[in-house]
């Protein structure tokens, strides 16, 4: 037992004795004390002078030495400002080539900007994060933008003489297809919105009959407008651009062809199916005739569809009367509508103007 | 045991119809509108230095000062809102953590179609080598991070006190 012991301490001696060697080792350590030893005998040595000239010790209650002892760091080597060298005459365009922050040594501006309450002024352009943040258009000069205007003069084409005016546009034209292009700051450029298309054409430059565009205008529905006379298709079930443009342009052909088609049932068609009031298919018409040609004394046999092709224009005051009773019928019983029926009827029939007793 | 319950139950009832405290099952008070978030108290010795940022609080934004994140996500419909308020969040730790103890402002981080523009006011107080090898090691990381383009633009001072807007 007391021989293990004694091995132990042993071992703890050689222990100790190597840590301390290897926290006294250095490379170099002669060298490094020899380097030191100068360096304390001069130090030594100037404190010993300092002290003969001196002649008696400051008590420094409050540590003012200390305080001053506190150097400041200032760099010597920090440049003056860029902008206080350029020249008048410098090419702005190559000082600031680009969008960049605002930076207050590039900028020879004596700018200020913040907030602050009234008779001081605003913080300077040195470090002020405010005039950081704000989006500055210092790249884009007049003079800049000219010349960047003029190196792109000659990737463009001059514009078609002959289209010079909206109607020439619209007459080579008639088709406009409308669709975005959105600009993101993001690392994407896809925006769902972007596939949305638009296409707008006007009624009258399509060629339809009143058949073919009163079936069209069923099958438009709510598309079209009838004060600017356009039918607008949008599309934007497909999730691509282009597939939409197809879509759209599919349905325009589709809307147009099929109404040109006459399907059997549409002959089936009567007086009473009528959407609106047609004045040549309805008896008003055939009374009007026959009444005309019976007050001409002239042969009143007219089958229906010499009727139907009759002239109101024939008749005297005739067209204002066809006016006037299909005006009363497809817009409705008002105050306008039933005065000018009125006053057509009475022309028609010769009758005297109506006395307004006041 | 059931009816006993239902007793207490309409013992309650009958307690409520007296007292308007005990018929309701929750209680308010009036709301305490005390806003707190960035801003800053004054100090006894009025020695707490606060930049333009800080002295202005939040509810000045657009009329004193303006926003630290210039992007299209916080405009309506815009589009990666959450990604971008992620980034940027991480962003400015990134930066925080990397320029330690250098940054005297607020990180201003602005964005261009795919391209990260970084601002901030740094003190010169390491040297200039090393910052230029923190700019390049900032660029490359976050850019690759983020896969996109990163710039970093830079203002440099002597000191903190240079951006100190007024001691409060």
């Amino acid at each position: 037992m007391y021989l293990i012991f004694c091995h132990k301490s042993v071992i703890l001696n050689k222990l100790i004795k190597m840590s301390l060697f290897i926290r006294n080792y250095k490379p170099g350590v002669a060298y490094n004390a020899q380097i030191l030893w100068r360096f304390n005998s001069t130090t030594a040595e100037t404190v010993k002078q300092g002290e003969d000239e001196e002649e008696f010790r400051v008590l420094d209650i409050l540590h003012k030495k200390g305080k001053l002892q506190k150097r400041v760091n200032r760099r010597a080597d920090i440049q003056p400002d860029r902008s206080e060298k350029m020249p008048t005459d410098q090419n702005w365009g190559n000082v600031w080539p680009g969008p960049r922050s605002f930076h207050p040594s590039s900028v020879p501006l004596p700018i200020r900007q913040g907030y602050v309450p009234k008779g001081q002024a605003p913080p300077g352009k040195k470090a002020n994060a405010e005039l950081m943040k704000i989006p500055n258009f210092l790249h884009l000069t007049p003079p800049v933008v000219k010349s960047q205007c003029e190196a792109l003069k000659k990737f463009c084409t001059s514009w078609p003489k002959l289209l010079n005016s909206e109607e020439a546009i619209e007459k080579n034209y008639p088709m406009e297809i409308i669709s975005s292009d959105y600009c993101h700051a993001s690392p994407t450029i896809r925006n769902p919105l972007a596939r949305i298309v638009t296409l707008r054409v006007k009624l009258s430059n399509l060629k339809l009959d009143s058949r073919a565009r009163d079936k069209f205008l069923r099958l438009v529905g709510d598309k079209y407008d009838e004060k600017t006379d356009l039918v607008t298709l949008t599309a934007d079930r497909c999730p691509v651009r282009k597939q939409n443009m197809d879509y759209v342009n599919y349905l325009l052909t589709a809307c147009y062809h099929e109404s040109w088609t006459v399907e059997d049932w549409e002959t089936d068609k009567c007086l009473e199916d009528m959407e609106y009031y047609d004045f040549d298919l309805n008896p008003s018409k055939k009374n009007l005739v026959n009444w005309y040609l019976m007050s001409n004394n002239e042969d009143n046999n007219l089958n229906d569809e010499q009727v139907k092709n009759f002239d109101v224009s024939k008749i005297p005051n005739g067209v204002e009367y066809k006016s006037a009773v299909s005006e009363l019928f497809n817009e409705g019983e008002s105050d306008l509508a039933l005065n000018k029926y009125d006053t057509s009827v009475r022309k028609l029939l010769g009758l005297p103007e109506k006395k307004i007793a006041n | 045991m059931n009816t006993s319950i239902i007793k207490i139950a309409q013992a309650s009832n009958a307690l409520s119809q007296f007292s308007p405290v005990f018929a309701s099952q929750f209680h308010t008070s009036s709301a305490l509108c005390r806003v707190v978030s960035g801003k800053y108290r004054i100090t006894k010795k009025r020695d707490r230095p606060l930049t333009y940022e800080m002295a202005n609080p939040p509810h000045y934004i657009a009329h004193r000062k303006s926003w630290n994140s210039w992007n299209t996500s916080s405009l309506k419909d815009g589009l990666r809102k959450s990604e971008t308020a992620v980034e940027d969040e991480f962003i400015r730790r990134f930066i925080n953590g990397t320029w330690h103890g250098l940054v005297c402002s607020e990180v201003i981080i602005k964005r261009q179609f795919n391209h990260i523009r970084i601002a901030a006011i740094m003190r010169r107080a390491v040297s200039p080598t090393k910052m230029y090898f923190l700019l390049g090691y900032t660029e490359e990381l976050l850019s690759t991070w983020i896969q996109c383009p990163v710039t970093l633009e830079l203002q440099t001072v002597d000191s903190y006190e240079d951006v100190v807007f007024k001691y409060i």
